[in-house]
């Protein structure tokens, strides 16, 4: 937990930004699943696809440019991916609108805190809605529509195991905890010794677990601990033994 | 960005750019590779006002923190902070707690900053803006974002965006949760009248501090030389306190005075500003809830209020509870429209009302013989009796048209005689309730409208329509023809209806009253 209070106070910390590059323009482009998945695999060079941008400009005035992206033989023919999807897509541009996006970046296992620009331009990557893009959309809708689980007919016995009242593992355990089951009373001394080792430890004790630490009968050690321990019986730690107070060697505020 | 052509990265295509007015650019997109990746890319929607602009507040401070929850946490997950040694520590307590889950099949969550919102502050000090961002989580559950950066070489570089954060501005106002807001909404339109709510306070203080100021013309003509500096001698509240104890004791004035010197000593050589703080004391016990003001306690001289200031030492002046209670005060105060004043005015009208209703039954029973023709005229489709169901008719209207004339039609349901009726039967509800406010109006109305009858109704019945009758009825309320009308028919008058709206036209034709529209209805009125 103190490891983790720690690594907590680290990323609580107040941190600069670095806004040098804030004034940078950026595109944000919504790309479909089955394109990211893709690249996001991709080996080598890291090259995707090229993208082309047309402008025309007609005696109406500028208008929005044309842009075509069209991935790579890498990308479309990349191992492990079955269905085939299409190689072009079209950028369907829109405006920010009134939306304040920007876009900021963390170093990995860095806390600095990096402002990258500002959204100027949004654009959804649609893709051509061709016969080969139907087929994508069939198949992923088939994968989608398969039932997660399927009842299949059994060819071969399948092992089964039968009940036991008993396992031997159980009876080794019992047989060792029999043999220490006998509990010899010890000095009183020497079990008050122990006892004050214990609640120097830590202040309250089930009985269960004094049991356990000195090794004596419940009712001897009930007899020890009526004398020189008073008994909880309420809330935040309750059925638990803890020192009288004379014998504490903390101070009585720490108690409450 | 891609305004400016890329120059090297730029792969110009000839033949397609064939039309006189394109031009086509080809840029290469690159993804870096997962492997390469150094940082995590995340974006944040800022709110549009105030607008945030980084690029251009590059001189002032800009922090980013990620929210503290481990509190939370913990106390949500029932974990507690027990030491885990020594004093208040439990032997293996850790080991049941983790148990004890185990055994609910409790699967505690980790707690990670990193997944705490993120705190962003612009500036630093009292004008620093603070806004809270938290991560929106089903922005990219179908799809995924890229953010397009243009490199060096010209190509495109694509980053995914990993996380989305929606930032607002943190509110730091103390405002309204919603039973404040509904109790305060309550108190809307309400028109105090501030100058008699002082008006009461001052009452109030006033009947507390006769005897004090007797009490008070005897210390102040002893120690009248320094009465002006008495106050400046009070340093703390203690003083008050102590002479608080003190006139526990004393009982009467002359006590007092005899006592005056020798405890003047007592008291660190506060000289002569003992007789006015007794008062003070006095007057502090008996209305310490009540907030009372001081300045109503002595008699105002010249440049009395000149050492305003040191009262506000006296906690009975400012302190937040007293504060408290006062606001409650001053809103438990009645509306202007729920006082006394006005509602006796209003209530006069019902009074009156029922008079003339008292009257009409007394003179149904006399001359039931012979004006058999006018009662059955006025029961109509009724079968109660004549002046109830008449009355019951103007009712009905009246509700809907305003909240001035609802406080006649209250008055009028208090006869007995209708309780029974099965025309009334809407509004009996409001019987007990008018019942109510008749009893801490004026005398019982029964025994008033005896007494008044036998004028009453001698005048009237003989005079008929008169001028002054109209005038009077309009300066009271504004009224409908047809209410006005009603008023003289219910005074059994000698007249047909035509006749009588004849007469009142004219009259009013004289008087000339002041015509407003109030729901589509043409009310009269006079100003008085």
């Amino acid at each position: 937990m103190s490891q983790g209070a720690s690594a907590e106070a680290k990323a609580q910390e107040a941190r600069d930004v670095d806004v040098t590059a804030a004034g940078r323009g950026v595109w944000l482009v919504k790309v479909p699943k089955y394109l990211s998945e893709r690249w996001e695999k991709l080996q080598g060079n890291g090259d995707v696809g090229k993208l082309r941008i047309t402008r025309s400009n007609s005696k109406m005035g500028p208008q929005k440019p044309d842009v075509v992206f069209t991935s790579t033989d890498a990308v479309m023919n990349q191992p492990g991916t079955a269905p085939s999807i299409p190689r072009t897509h079209k950028f369907a541009l829109t405006g920010v609108s009134n939306q304040n996006l920007v876009v900021f970046s963390q170093p990995h296992g860095s806390e600095q805190i990096t402002i990258e620009g500002k959204v100027i331009q949004r654009a959804e990557c649609h893709p051509v809605a061709d016969d080969k893009y139907m087929q994508l959309k069939r198949k992923q809708l088939e994968i989608n529509n398969k039932p997660k689980r399927e009842i299949v007919l059994l060819q071969s016995v399948v092992p089964m195991y039968k009940p036991r009242s008993d396992h031997i593992s159980n009876i080794e355990e019992k047989k060792r905890n029999k043999d220490t089951e006998k509990r010899s009373r010890l000095d009183k001394e020497k079990v008050m010794d122990m006892l004050f080792a214990a609640f120097e430890k830590h202040q309250y004790y089930n009985v269960k677990d004094l049991v356990g630490i000195t090794k004596q009968p419940i009712p001897y050690l009930k007899e020890i601990l009526q004398e020189i321990c008073v008994y909880n019986m309420k809330a935040p730690h309750k059925n638990m033994w803890e020192l009288k107070p004379e014998f504490r060697h903390y101070k009585q505020s720490e108690t409450s | 960005m891609a305004a400016k052509p890329g120059p090297s990265g730029m792969v110009p295509v000839g033949p397609s750019a064939a039309a006189s007015n394109t031009t086509t650019q080809e840029y290469t997109v690159r993804v870096p590779l997962v492997s390469d990746r150094k940082k995590r890319v995340a974006m944040m929607r800022l709110p549009n006002r105030p607008p945030i602009d980084f690029s251009k507040s590059t001189d002032l401070s800009i922090k980013m923190e990620r929210e503290n929850n481990f509190k939370e946490y913990k106390t949500a997950n029932d974990i507690d902070m027990m030491p885990k040694f020594g004093a208040g520590s439990e032997f293996g307590r850790d080991q049941k707690e983790e148990a004890r889950r185990k055994k609910y099949g409790i699967i505690l969550k980790k707690y990670n900053p990193d997944e705490q919102p993120w705190h962003l502050k612009i500036g630093s000090g009292k004008q620093a803006k603070k806004f809270r961002g938290v991560r929106e989580g089903t922005i990219s559950e179908n799809t995924s974002y890229y953010i397009f950066t243009q490199c060096a070489d010209g190509a495109f570089e694509a980053i995914p965006v990993e996380e989305w954060y929606n930032f607002t501005p943190m509110i730091r106002y103390k405002y309204l949760n919603a039973e404040e807001a509904e109790e305060e909404f309550s108190r809307r339109d309400k028109t105090l009248n501030y100058f008699n709510i002082m008006l009461k306070k001052r009452v109030k203080n006033e009947d507390k501090d006769t005897e004090l100021d007797e009490e008070e013309k005897a210390a102040k003509s002893k120690a009248s030389k320094s009465g002006k500096k008495r106050r400046e001698f009070m340093l703390t509240d203690m003083d008050d306190w102590a002479n608080i104890s003190d006139d526990d004791e004393d009982i009467d004035e002359e006590d007092e005075d005899g006592d005056e010197k020798p405890r003047d000593d007592d008291k660190k050589g506060g000289k002569g500003k003992k007789g006015k703080a007794n008062a003070k004391g006095k007057a502090k016990v008996k209305n310490s809830k009540q907030n009372s003001d001081d300045e109503a306690i002595e008699e105002s001289d010249d440049g009395d209020y000149d050492d305003k200031e040191v009262d506000y030492m006296s906690d009975s002046s400012s302190s937040g509870l007293s504060g408290a209670d006062e606001k409650n005060k001053k809103y438990e105060e009645k509306g202007v429209a729920e006082e006394d004043g006005l509602r006796n005015i209003l209530n006069s009208e019902d009074e009156e009302d029922e008079e003339e209703n008292k009257e009409e039954e007394d003179n149904e029973d006399e001359e039931k013989k012979d004006e058999k023709p006018a009662k059955e005229k006025k029961t109509g489709s009724e079968s109660s009796s004549s002046s109830s169901g008449s009355d019951s008719d103007i009712d009905k209207d009246e509700k809907i048209t305003s909240a001035l004339l609802m406080q006649k039609e209250k008055g009028d349901k208090k006869k007995p005689n209708e309780k029974g009726d099965a025309g009334s039967s809407s509004t009996n509800t409001t019987d007990s309730k008018s019942v109510k406010r008749k009893g801490d109006g004026d005398a019982p109305p029964s025994k008033k409208s005896k007494r008044d009858h036998s004028s009453y109704s001698g005048g009237s019945s003989s005079d008929g329509i008169t001028e002054d009758a109209i005038r009077r009825y309009l300066q009271r309320k504004p009224m409908t023809t047809k209410d006005l009308l009603q008023k003289f028919r219910s005074k059994k008058l000698n007249l047909t209806k035509e006749q009588m709206t004849h007469a009142i036209a004219q009259l009013l034709k004289r008087i000339n009253p002041e015509r407003t529209m109030i729901n589509k209805k043409l009310y009269l009125s006079l100003k008085a």
